[in-house]
């Protein structure tokens, strides 16, 4: 199992903090690492990457610092934010330099396998300075996961690609971390994270946000009233029983949907059941209204 | 691993449209060689003129020209856009990564120049090889100092051409023809003076000894080295968008 570990971290650049102070474990399966620009989400990044020394704290993969440790290589696969690629090079070209450069046995076999896993095959004997951005990604891709490392790092992934070929990357993420990788991702578009990964890293003015799953992280921010949506058989009189529930803060019908927010998220869901009991009514749906990542993350940046 | 760097970086090179205009000012230097020998000139104006224009030309001018943009290039470009992540990215060792690049810099220039001083030395003398090969074999190992240098130079700043080439023009060029005492730390007297030293009574005399030449040439590389090597260890990359 490959953890990447981060202690106290910050790094600065003359008078300005980039990343403050920030503290957090990586462990298999994939996070997302979402911030909006400029939240030191590709400083964050490369000090995990090692390409960046931390002013402060420590960043480890299992035990070793990143930082001046090449050797942490044959355990990462990066995938650089920056389109920069060797533009002479054939993806096969670049895909088995890099085979090579890692110290792979059989770099053939394995620029094939990468690049039939990121879908290039058709045009891997073409210079990759031709290439549309989503095809400079994944021979990217395919040249960071060229020696089957345990971690996989990638700094905003998806940009460039069209819907299909953001589907499939997200399908070879999944499977990678099905297989016990770790992947860490980062991106500035929620609903790739949303949809990719359970757990987030928030990152909002080069701090730490929040942290795990976004689900729980939002039942978490008690400050703030949770809304669920119910569908019943008698909507009306449902919502005159909730009224009495002392959880509730409010209930709203309109066009037809009940909506109620309270404070208290596990009493309310303890409280709904009894009440449409009680006052004859079959409930036929309890959902929360609010639980996507959009609102926990529309939240952390407010604050 | 090694030989997989060294194609890379030559083919970084030899893909930039500078490194082939190089290639067209060596064969400058062969063709006004050719020019002078339609003159019929004596042996002795022969071997006069030979040595003033692979010294004056050859080391002076092409030399420094092919080894600043070779050297400065060789890491300096991968750095500029972006590419050297890929390099980062892998376990290698960076004293590796830098003794490659620099072999590989190292031959490329030495072909860009000591081919057409040998050349030229031969077409100029109207056949004997001795003067080319001693100046051929100075600018060889005089691009090892340069690029060594210009190597080390495009570690410490994104502006190493300019530098680079202000150190040849006005470090070289002006201030070591004004003050004899700065000639010690000029690449190009160090050339010069293992070129007069091999061509023996041919040659043109050398302002500075071959042995402190060599010495100080070779206390200049190993620094270089030294230097580019810490300088590849701590490079930090930055993201563009934080």
């Amino acid at each position: 199992m490959t953890l990447l570990t981060l202690a106290g971290v910050s790094r600065w650049y003359g008078n300005v903090v980039a990343v403050n102070d920030v503290t957090f474990e990586v462990g298999p399966g994939i996070t997302g690492l979402l911030g909006p620009n400029g939240a030191g989400k590709t400083t964050l990044l490369h000090m995990m990457a090692g390409f960046l020394a931390p002013s402060a704290g420590d960043v480890r993969l299992d035990e070793t610092p990143t930082w001046r440790h090449p050797d942490v290589y044959r355990r990462i696969g990066f995938v650089p934010e920056r389109e920069a690629v060797y533009s002479f090079l054939t993806a096969r070209q670049f895909v088995l330099a890099s085979a090579r450069l890692s110290g792979v046995a059989d770099p053939h076999a394995a620029a094939d396998r990468a690049i039939d896993m990121v879908e290039l095959r058709d045009a891997a004997n073409r210079a990759i300075g031709g290439y549309s951005k989503g095809m400079r990604q994944r021979a990217k891709v395919a040249a960071a996961l060229v020696h089957d490392p345990p971690m996989l790092i990638l700094d905003e992934p998806f940009n460039g690609m069209d819907p299909r070929q953001r589907l499939q990357m997200m399908d070879l993420l999944r499977a990678m971390a099905a297989e016990g990788r770790t992947i860490l991702f980062s991106s500035h578009i929620l609903e790739e994270v949303e949809r990719l990964s359970d757990r987030v890293l928030v990152v909002v003015a080069g701090r730490l946000a929040a942290s795990g799953d976004f689900r729980r992280i939002r039942r978490l921010m008690t400050d703030r009233p949770h809304s669920f949506t119910l569908r019943s058989s008698d909507d009306r009189r449902l919502a005159r029983a909730l009224l009495a529930v002392p959880e509730v803060e409010s209930v709203e019908l309109r066009d037809g949907v009940l909506t109620l927010r309270t404070g208290d998220y596990g009493a309310l869901t303890r409280a709904v059941a009894p009440a449409a009991q009680e006052a004859d009514v079959s409930l036929l749906e309890l959902r929360p209204a609010d639980e996507s990542l959009e609102s926990v993350f529309s939240y952390l940046v407010r604050r | 691993m090694i030989r997989t760097l060294a194609s890379l970086t030559l083919r970084a090179l030899l893909n930039r449209r500078r490194t082939l205009l190089l290639g067209l000012l060596g064969g400058l230097i062969v063709v006004v060689a050719a020019i002078f020998r339609l003159s019929d000139p004596s042996s002795e104006e022969s071997m006069r003129f030979t040595g003033r224009l692979l010294a004056n030309f050859g080391l002076a001018v092409l030399l420094p020209l092919v080894a600043v943009i070779v050297g400065t290039a060789a890491l300096g470009s991968e750095l500029d856009d972006g590419t050297i992540v890929y390099l980062l990215a892998k376990p290698l060792p960076r004293p590796l990564i830098v003794a490659v690049k620099l072999v590989v810099a190292w031959l490329l220039t030495a072909l860009l120049v000591a081919v057409p001083i040998g050349l030229a030395g031969i077409v100029g003398t109207g056949g004997t090889a001795d003067l080319g090969l001693a100046y051929g074999a100075a600018a060889a190992l005089g691009a090892l100092e340069y690029t060594a240098v210009f190597l080390a130079l495009s570690l410490v700043t994104s502006r190493a051409l300019v530098i680079g080439l202000a150190y040849v023009v006005v470090w070289e060029g002006v201030v070591a023809g004004l003050f004899a005492g700065t000639r010690v730390v000029s690449v190009r007297q160090h050339a010069l003076a293992l070129a007069d030293a091999l061509a023996g009574e041919g040659g043109v005399p050398a302002e500075l000894a071959v042995e402190m030449a060599v010495l100080i040439g070779a206390v200049v590389t190993v620094t270089a080295v030294v230097l580019a090597i810490r300088r590849l260890s701590a490079v930090e990359l930055r993201g563009e968008t934080g």
